[in-house]
């Protein structure tokens, strides 16, 4: 094993996520929302008029719009009171958008990210980093070689400043429009933070950037943009990790995530969320690929006491392709639903998608998926395939794909298991002297395998990590 | 959204209806209930997505369509001599407790608004009753429906240890209808303890039809409840078939298949709730798809707390022939109990290329060797006919198709 795993292994991981810091804060916005808050968020972040404007409109559609409550199975949302929420809250950092040299962050940020072994991870595998604190990038820091070939990454803020033309463009306007969804017009209300990544034309990126999201005070919201534009034949992997402690107060995360893939562009998005159980992670993920790109959504989720989440790809232009990559980890409380979503708007289109969930301790997961093949998608392919696993009688497990396919030539196929833990598969493993817990924890890590080899290996390992402790919370 | 009830129905229709039968007291009051009941009531539901609904059945005319003073019929019935089959309405005077403690035991006649509209105004379907330890084998239902609206219900009880095999073939008869028609069809099987029951069913309406078809089987220990479901007819079907897996060791079997063409629309469920231990379920639906023709699946596999043990499959297969036409598909897992084994497959394509490509390298014509290939397509729901002339017919039909 390597000194980077060892040190990751090192870090007890669930000491990681499990601390809280007091807060801080420079700036906190009231709890609820009206027109009032948004505009002291937008006068706070001194934005131009047209993202007020689209700020205002998104309220107002949010405020037409019910909450969905029809979806069958879905998580209950009742408790889900946005005007119980402080929707913005900017810590106390001297330098708007956040320092660029983690010596500068105040001692009680740089702690939890420390904890969160970020900068250990920058040293060593990322071409760049973000980390936001609240709803404000506290960290944003790119490797010089990239910032030369004109890579992008920056906080969506700044980006609003210093890259209007694209961000006006491209936010919130053809990929994620506020009327999707309930949520997404939340979000394009009282978005905060997040990041802006712009690869350019046949530049690939060799190495993962990076974003850390934290939520640190009890019954706040958190709601960062992430916008990446991928110019053609770029190349670009981003990775997110989500945390927060936990408070007896709900939380609410409703990131909104856009994705543009170019001609011949290949874009991974991965994420690795562990809020903690008292959140709602309610969010809207999609990407527009267009020639022969590629998009990859790779995510674990983990945490969170509710999530629904289906990143989305829109396959335009002939010969595009997606690959999904799910795994949910339901426990105690937890309602993970969660799945994909591909529209095969073109022909020659072709999508993976593999979901993988386990639940336990009366934990619930839900593959909800939709692939729709439109008419004139001539030769195109989609394989879905989810497995689950259950420990135990109290929890649950549903699979809810859907298939709308309108052309003939094409090959489509669903294929789902359910089943619990193999007796003969832990048998086995107890004869070759593994006792009980230890089998069930390399039975699970087998069954994620999938997942954890698409990512970079500190993802990896903290991913294993944390399945561990999952595990240990039950057996022990 | 509930439908308006159509102008034409009132409380005096459906004392007219249960007069004219000669109807006991607790019938009319049943049928009366369920009229009461579609105030409230919602059309079925049916499956969403962002933007799409995939069966329109707001869109129906039931003003129009339903006509219920003059239904008409014209079936007969066949079977062996140790079982009742009787029309439903003659079943009364003999068995008329036994079908007062059974009638909508099994399907909640108020489970939606289309269900409690046929429990008010159905004049046809017919009544089986298997006595224990009785082996029947073909029982044959046909029925033409020769009226603007036809409401028929259909009961089905088996003792202890009895089998039963049964066909139920519906077509539009001779008589002269203009315009659209609607077709309702419910059908309950109380399946007592270690019996078996196929029930096989065919549905070969004209093309003006709308038919609207639930059919419920509760499943006693070690009972088996077998559909097999054939869906050719109709311009629009929405067909559901569920099976209540109650008794210990219970099983069920629901085989599907439809082929579609010019532009009509199939909604075709099947659906299984595991409530007791040892329960095996298997779920088949086959279907092709030609011009443009639209079919819409939904399979539900439910597994409860309690159902311990419990093996559950589920394989849905939809040809396409034509590029006009569409397939939906929606095969679902809702797993309570880990203690289960349960899988499900979906696909959607052609005839594969590489067996039409061997045949015709055999020098079989290409449109003779694709209508083979589909015809191949079903056998395995065909394999699992037991009524001999059921299989024939539905043969006839897919190769009637084909031509």
């Amino acid at each position: 094993m390597s000194s980077d795993q060892d040190h990751l292994k090192e870090t007890d991981t669930e000491a990681r996520f499990e601390f809280k810091k007091e807060q801080k804060a420079a700036f906190a916005a009231e709890k609820g929302l009206n027109e009032e808050t948004i505009r002291v968020i937008s006068e706070d972040k001194d934005e131009p008029e047209w993202m007020l404007e689209r700020r205002l409109r998104a309220l107002k559609q949010y405020q037409k719009m019910p909450m969905p409550t029809d979806w069958p199975g879905q998580p209950d949302l009742s408790e889900v009171d946005v005007d119980e929420i402080v929707p913005y809250i900017r810590p106390d950092v001297e330098v708007r958008g956040g320092v660029d040299d983690w010596r500068d962050l105040p001692d009680d940020i740089k702690d939890t990210f420390d904890k969160l072994g970020i900068p250990e991870a920058e040293k060593n595998a990322l071409s760049g980093v973000g980390a936001q604190y609240e709803s404000e990038v506290v960290y944003q820091n790119m490797q010089e070689r990239w910032e030369e070939k004109g890579v992008v990454f920056m906080n969506m803020d700044q980006a609003v400043q210093e890259h209007e033309d694209i961000v006006k463009e491209y936010f919130m306007t053809k990929c994620v429009p506020p009327s999707d969804n309930k949520f997404a017009a939340l979000h394009g209300a009282i978005w905060s933070g997040g990041s802006f990544v712009y690869v350019p034309e046949d530049t690939t990126v060799d190495m993962p950037v990076q974003a850390y999201f934290r939520m640190n005070s009890e019954g706040m919201g958190q709601f960062e943009h992430t916008l990446i534009v991928a110019e053609k034949g770029s190349e670009v992997h981003y990775i997110e990790g989500c945390s927060a402690p936990k408070y007896s107060a709900f939380n609410l995360h409703s990131g909104g995530v856009e994705v543009f893939v170019g001609e011949d562009a290949h874009v991974q998005y991965s994420t690795v969320q562990n809020w903690s159980k008292n959140t709602y992670n309610l969010n809207t993920k999609r990407a527009i690929v267009e020639k022969n790109g590629r998009m990859e959504w790779i995510s674990g989720s983990m945490g969170s006491k509710a999530t629904m989440l289906y990143p989305a790809s829109i396959l335009k232009g002939r010969g595009a392709s997606d690959n999904h990559i799910t795994i949910a980890f339901a426990g105690e409380g937890q309602n993970i639903d969660t799945g994909a979503k591909v529209y095969h708007n073109a022909p020659d289109t072709k999508s993976t998608i593999e979901s993988k969930s386990i639940s336990k301790d009366g934990g619930r997961t839900n593959y909800r998926g939709l692939v729709h093949i439109a008419n004139g998608a001539t030769n195109s392919s989609t394989a879905v395939e989810c497995d689950a696993l259950m420990f135990d009688n109290e929890s649950t497990s549903d699979t809810m794909p859907y298939m709308e396919i309108n052309e003939s030539t094409v090959d489509v196929a669903h294929e789902a298991t359910v089943g619990k833990i193999g007796d003969e598969d832990i048998f086995y493993l107890q004869s070759r002297g593994l006792d009980d817990d230890d089998a069930k924890q390399m039975i699970v890590s087998g069954f994620i395998e999938p997942i954890t080899e698409e990512l970079p290996i500190e993802y990896a390992v903290e991913l294993n990590r944390l399945v561990e402790l999952e595990m240990e919370g039950s057996l022990g | 959204m509930s439908a308006q009830l159509p102008a034409n129905l009132s409380e005096e229709t459906v004392r007219e209806i249960s007069d004219a039968r000669d109807e006991p007291e607790w019938l009319l009051e049943a049928r009366l209930e369920a009229l009461e009941a579609l105030d409230t009531l919602e059309l079925p539901d049916v499956i969403q997505t962002p933007g799409r609904r995939w069966t329109n059945l707001e869109a129906l005319d039931f003003e129009s369509l339903v006509d219920p003073l003059n239904q008409s019929d014209e079936t007969t019935r066949e079977a062996p001599d140790d079982v009742v089959v009787l029309p439903f309405t003659e079943a009364l005077d003999e068995y008329g407790d036994l079908i007062e403690e059974r009638f909508g035991s099994v399907l909640d006649l108020e489970t939606n608004y289309l269900t409690a509209l046929s429990a008010a105004l159905f004049t046809t379907g017919t009544f089986i009753y298997v006595p224990e330890d009785v082996n029947a084998e073909d029982v044959k239902i046909r029925a033409e429906m020769n009226s603007r609206s036809l409401f028929s219900h259909t009961l089905v009880v088996t003792e202890k240890s009895s089998s039963v095999t049964i066909l139920e073939g519906t077509e539009s008869g001779d008589a002269d209808v203009e315009g659209e028609r609607y077709f309702s069809n419910l059908v309950e099987i109380d399946a007592g303890e270690n019996s078996y029951v196929q029930y096989g069913s065919l549905q070969n309406l004209d093309e003006d039809t709308y038919t609207y078809s639930l059919k419920r089987g509760d499943a006693g220990t070690y009972s088996t409840i077998n559909w097999i479901e054939g869906n050719l007819g109709s311009r629009l079907t929405r067909s559901d078939i569920e099976t209540e897996l109650n008794g210990d060791a219970s099983e069920t079997k629901i085989v599907g298949a439809f082929f579609g063409h010019n532009d009509q629309h199939l909604d075709v469920n099947a659906r299984v709730w595991h409530k007791a231990e040892n329960t095996t379920a298997d779920l088949v639906t086959r279907g092709v798809l030609d011009d443009h023709a639209r079919s819409v699946y939904e399979g539900v596999q439910d597994v409860g707390r309690d159902a311990w043990s419990t093996n559950s499959y589920q394989r849905e297969n939809t040809l396409m022939l034509s590029d006009e036409s569409e397939a939906d598909a929606s095969p679902k897992l809702i797993i309570n109990n880990h203690d289960t084994e349960a899988s499900h497959a979906a696909t959607v394509g052609q005839v594969d290329k590489e067996d039409l490509f061997y045949m015709v390298s055999r020098s079989i014509p290409e449109e003779t060797a694709r209508n083979m290939l589909v015809e191949g397509f079903f056998v395995p729901v065909l394999e699992e006919i037991e009524v001999d002339e059921f299989r024939e017919d539905l043969e006839e039909l897919i190769a009637a198709r084909l031509d």
